[in-house]
C-alpha cells in the first residue's frame, strides 16, 4: 500500500472520500488514479479506477500542511507591501522524507497538486469535490510535462536544529526566493551556511525571520542570487540544474493570473521554454545574457508553469 | 542567445555606465542607491528642460469654471490655451505654436491624470483642445494617444466620449494589482531596493519607451500624501513606470529622490515636450485623490513649460497657500504628531493628518538632475489673463 503510493510520487495522490455513486465527478475530471479507504478499495478497482487503499490512521499519520495562498492579514504590521502567503515548499524542503497530507478547500487543489510536484513531495490531497475539474486539469499538465531529474540550486545552506525558529528562517527565505539547502555541515559549495545560534546568526536576530532574510539577501547579494523574480510578489520558484540544463518552477499564489513575469537565472542559457498550467508550451520573450545570467519573460503564468532552459553546445 | 539580445545589454550597459543618477553619490547623501537601465540616448535638447528652461506662462481667467457646478467653459478653455502657447513659443499663430513641438510624423502621447475622479482630473475640455490642435497640424487621430497607467481609471473618466474618433485609448495595466507587467518595457527601468522588497525594478511603459515620439504631459494641482505635491514631475513618472507605489511605506517615502530619477530616465525625458498643467480646479488635501469636493478649490488657471520642476516649483506655493487659507499643516510638516501612519480615513477627515511623511523637496532635487530650473528668483513667470 505504502509502496503503492512511493511509486506514484510524481504525482499526489487524491484522497476521495465519497463512493462510486461518485465515479462521474472524478470521470469527467480524469482522474483515475486515487486514494480510498480499505473498505472502498474493491469497488473503486471494479469501477475501473487505479487505488491505493490508506487507513485512517496512515492518513492521520502523514504532516499536515497548510492549504497554500495568500491570507490577508489586516493590522499586522509589515516591513513590506508584500502579502502574506502560506506556501509549503520549505517544509518539503526540509523534510523531503516525510509524508504529507494536504485538505484543502474549494479552489486551493490545482495550487496544492502543482506544490507537490515541484517540490517532489509524497502527498495525499484531500479536496473539495467541487475542485475536482480543475485538478484533474492540473495533474494532466503535470503529467504531460517533459522529464527532467536535476538537482535543486542553493544560495545558501542551512543547518537544521529542528527548531521552529529555523522552520519560520526557511519559510522567509523561501518566500524571498532565497533558495535553501539543508546541511550538516559549511560545504564549500555554497558561500553561506546559517546555522541559527552561531555568533554571526544569533538566535535573538533570528526571532525576526523576516528582517533575517534580508540579512541574508544582503550577505548573498542580489546580483549573485540564483534567481530573481520581476513583476509580483506572489510567486515562490523552485530551481534545479545541471550540465548546461536548468528547469524553473514556478507557483503563482496569488490566485489570478500574471502577464509579463520576468525571471533571471544565474547562468548562460541559449534556448528555453515555458509550460505553463492551463494555457501548454510558451515561448520565452526578450530574453537576454547579462554578465553571469540570463533574464528572459513567461508571457503569461496561471497557477503553476515550469521553465526549461538549456545551453547549446 | 540571440545576437540582438546581447548587442541590447551591451547598449544597457553603457546607458547605466552614463545615467544621470550616480549611485555612489545618492548613498553619500543618505538616499536610496538608484539603477537606471535604457538602452535610450538623450535627443541633442531633451524634452524637459526643453528650450525654455525657467520659463513658465500662466493664463488666468476668473469665468472660465463655474465654481457652483465645476462645469468649465470649453471657448474660453480654447482661448487659454491658444494665448498660453503661443506666448510660450512666441509664435504668430496658435498652429506655429504647435508646430515648434510637433510635427505630422509624430507619434503623440497625451499623459492625463485620472487619479482624482470625479472632481480633479486633467479637464476633457484641454484634453480635446490639444487633439484638436494636433490634428490640425497635421497629426493623424490614429497617432494620438491618451494614456494612463490603470484601465479602470480611464474607464472611469471615459476620454474617448470626448475626442475624436481614432485617437487611442491605453493603459499599462487593468488595475492597480501587480498582475499586469506585458505593457512594460523589460529592458528600460530603475533598479532600487527602497524598502526590502523583492521587486525591485520599476519598469517603463512600452508605449512610452518603443511607441512615441512626443509626450504632452497634463496633470492637475494636486496635493499629494507622499510627495506634497503632484505636479508635471509626479504625473510623468509615476504612471509610466510599474511598481512604484513601493516608494513610500509605513509613513516613510523615498520619492524624494526616486521622482526626479524617474523623470531623468530616456527617452521618457527627451520626449516630453511640453507641460499644460491644468489649474481649472485644484486638490489642497487628500491628494492624489479627489472622491469628494470637501478639499477642492478653483485656481481657474492652465501653466504652459517645457521645464516641470518651474511649474512644479509654483505649484508647491500654490498647494500651500491653499492649505494655509484653510488652516491646514504645511506641505513641508515632518512632525510625528501629525503622522497617521497608513490612516487613510483620519487623513481624509482632518487636513492636519499626514499619512506619510511628504517630500516636497524633490521638485528641487529634480533640477539637480538638470530637468529644471527650481529657484524663484531664476523663474520668469509670464502672466496673461482672459
Amino acid at each position: 500500500m505504502t509502496a503503492l503510493v512511493v511509486l506514484a510520487l510524481s504525482l499526489p495522490c487524491v484522497y476521495w472520500t465519497g463512493g462510486t455513486e461518485s465515479r462521474a465527478t472524478l470521470e469527467g475530471a480524469g482522474i483515475t488514479r486515487i486514494c480510498v479507504a480499505p473498505g472502498r478499495a474493491d469497488s473503486w478497482r471494479a469501477a475501473g479506477f487505479t487505488v491505493t487503499p490508506l487507513t485512517d490512521a496512515e492518513l492521520a499519520a502523514r504532516e499536515r500542511l497548510p492549504s497554500p495562498g495568500t491570507t490577508p492579514r489586516p493590522g499586522v504590521a509589515s516591513p513590506t507591501r508584500a502579502p502574506w502567503i502560506d506556501a509549503n515548499g520549505w517544509r518539503v524542503t526540509r523534510h523531503p522524507t516525510t509524508k504529507y497530507v494536504y485538505d484543502v478547500p474549494a479552489g486551493n487543489a490545482a495550487l496544492a497538486a502543482a506544490e507537490i510536484v515541484a517540490y517532489g513531495a509524497d502527498a495525499v490531497l484531500k479536496i473539495d469535490p467541487a475542485d475536482a475539474a480543475t485538478l484533474g486539469r492540473m495533474l494532466a499538465f503535470l503529467a504531460a510535462l517533459p522529464p527532467a531529474d536535476l538537482p535543486p540550486v542553493a544560495d545558501v545552506g542551512i543547518v537544521d536544529d529542528g527548531s521552529a525558529i529555523t522552520g519560520e528562517v526557511m519559510n522567509l527565505l523561501s518566500r524571498r526566493n532565497l533558495l535553501f539547502q539543508v546541511v550538516q555541515a559549511p560545504s564549500p559549495r555554497l558561500p553561506i551556511t546559517i546555522r541559527i545560534g552561531a555568533p554571526e546568526y544569533p538566535r535573538e536576530e533570528a526571532a525576526d525571520p523576516s528582517a533575517f532574510a534580508q540579512k541574508i539577501r544582503r550577505q548573498v547579494t542580489d546580483e549573485r542570487r540564483a534567481l530573481r523574480v520581476y513583476g509580483s510578489e506572489v510567486v515562490i520558484c523552485r530551481l534545479t540544474a545541471a550540465g548546461g540544463r536548468a528547469r524553473v518552477h514556478l507557483l503563482n499564489y496569488g490566485g489570478r493570473e500574471i502577464e509579463g513575469l520576468r525571471i533571471r537565472v544565474q547562468g548562460t542559457y541559449t534556448d528555453g521554454e515555458a509550460h505553463v498550467a492551463g494555457t501548454g508550451r510558451l515561448a520565452l520573450e526578450d530574453r537576454v545574457v547579462a554578465g553571469d545570467a540570463t533574464e528572459f519573460t513567461i508571457p503569461r503564468i496561471t497557477t503553476y508553469a515550469i521553465v526549461d532552459l538549456r545551453t547549446a553546445r | 542567445m540571440h545576437r540582438r539580445s546581447f548587442v541590447r545589454l551591451l547598449a544597457a550597459g553603457a546607458a547605466y555606465a552614463r545615467a544621470p543618477v550616480a549611485g555612489a553619490a545618492q548613498k553619500a547623501e543618505g538616499l536610496p542607491p538608484l539603477r537606471v537601465v535604457s538602452k535610450y540616448s538623450a535627443a541633442k535638447v531633451p524634452g524637459m528642460p526643453g528650450p525654455y528652461p525657467g520659463r513658465v506662462v500662466s493664463v488666468k481667467s476668473d469665468k472660465v469654471v463655474d465654481t457652483t457646478t465645476g462645469k468649465a467653459d470649453d471657448a474660453i478653455v480654447r482661448e487659454m490655451m491658444a494665448q498660453g502657447i503661443r506666448r510660450l513659443t512666441n509664435a504668430a499663430t496658435t498652429a506655429d505654436a504647435w508646430r515648434r513641438f510637433f510635427e505630422p510624423s509624430d507619434v503623440v502621447g497625451i499623459k492625463v491624470n485620472c487619479g482624482g475622479f470625479p472632481h480633479c482630473i486633467s479637464a476633457y475640455e484641454i484634453v480635446a483642445e490639444v487633439v484638436r490642435q494636433l490634428t490640425g497640424i497635421g497629426v493623424p487621430v490614429t497617432q494620438i494617444f491618451v494614456y494612463e497607467r490603470f484601465q479602470n481609471q480611464m474607464d472611469e473618466c471615459n476620454y474617448a466620449a470626448h475626442l475624436p474618433s481614432g485617437v487611442q485609448s491605453v493603459a499599462a495595466e487593468r488595475a492597480n494589482r501587480n498582475a499586469d507587467n506585458s505593457g512594460y518595457d523589460p529592458a528600460t527601468y530603475l533598479e532600487a531596493d527602497l524598502f526590502g522588497e523583492e521587486d525591485t525594478r520599476s519598469n517603463m511603459m512600452r508605449l512610452v519607451s518603443q511607441r512615441l515620439t512626443k509626450i504632452i504631459n497634463i496633470p492637475n494641482m494636486k496635493d499629494h500624501g507622499a510627495t506634497g505635491v503632484t505636479g508635471c514631475l509626479k504625473n510623468i513618472v509615476y504612471a509610466r513606470l510599474s511598481n512604484v507605489a513601493r516608494t513610500h511605506s509605513r509613513g516613510k517615502s523615498h520619492t524624494y529622490s526616486v521622482v526626479g530619477a524617474l523623470a531623468a530616465m530616456e527617452p521618457l525625458r527627451s520626449k516630453t515636450v511640453l507641460q499644460v498643467m491644468d489649474g481649472l480646479r485644484g486638490v489642497w488635501h487628500g491628494g492624489p485623490f479627489a472622491r469628494t469636493t470637501r478639499y477642492v478649490f478653483y485656481p481657474r488657471e492652465i501653466m504652459f513649460a517645457t521645464d516641470p520642476v518651474a511649474i512644479d516649483r509654483l505649484l508647491l506655493d500654490i498647494i500651500e497657500n491653499e492649505r494655509r487659507a484653510h488652516g491646514a499643516i504645511s506641505i513641508w510638516d515632518r512632525s510625528p504628531a501629525s503622522l497617521k501612519i497608513d490612516n487613510n480615513r483620519a487623513r481624509d477627515a482632518d487636513p492636519n493628518v499626514n499619512i506619510i511623511i511628504r517630500e516636497p523637496g524633490h521638485v528641487e532635487y529634480a533640477s539637480t538632475l538638470g530637468l529644471g530650473v527650481y529657484d524663484l528668483k531664476k523663474i520668469k513667470v509670464e502672466r496673461l489673463t482672459v
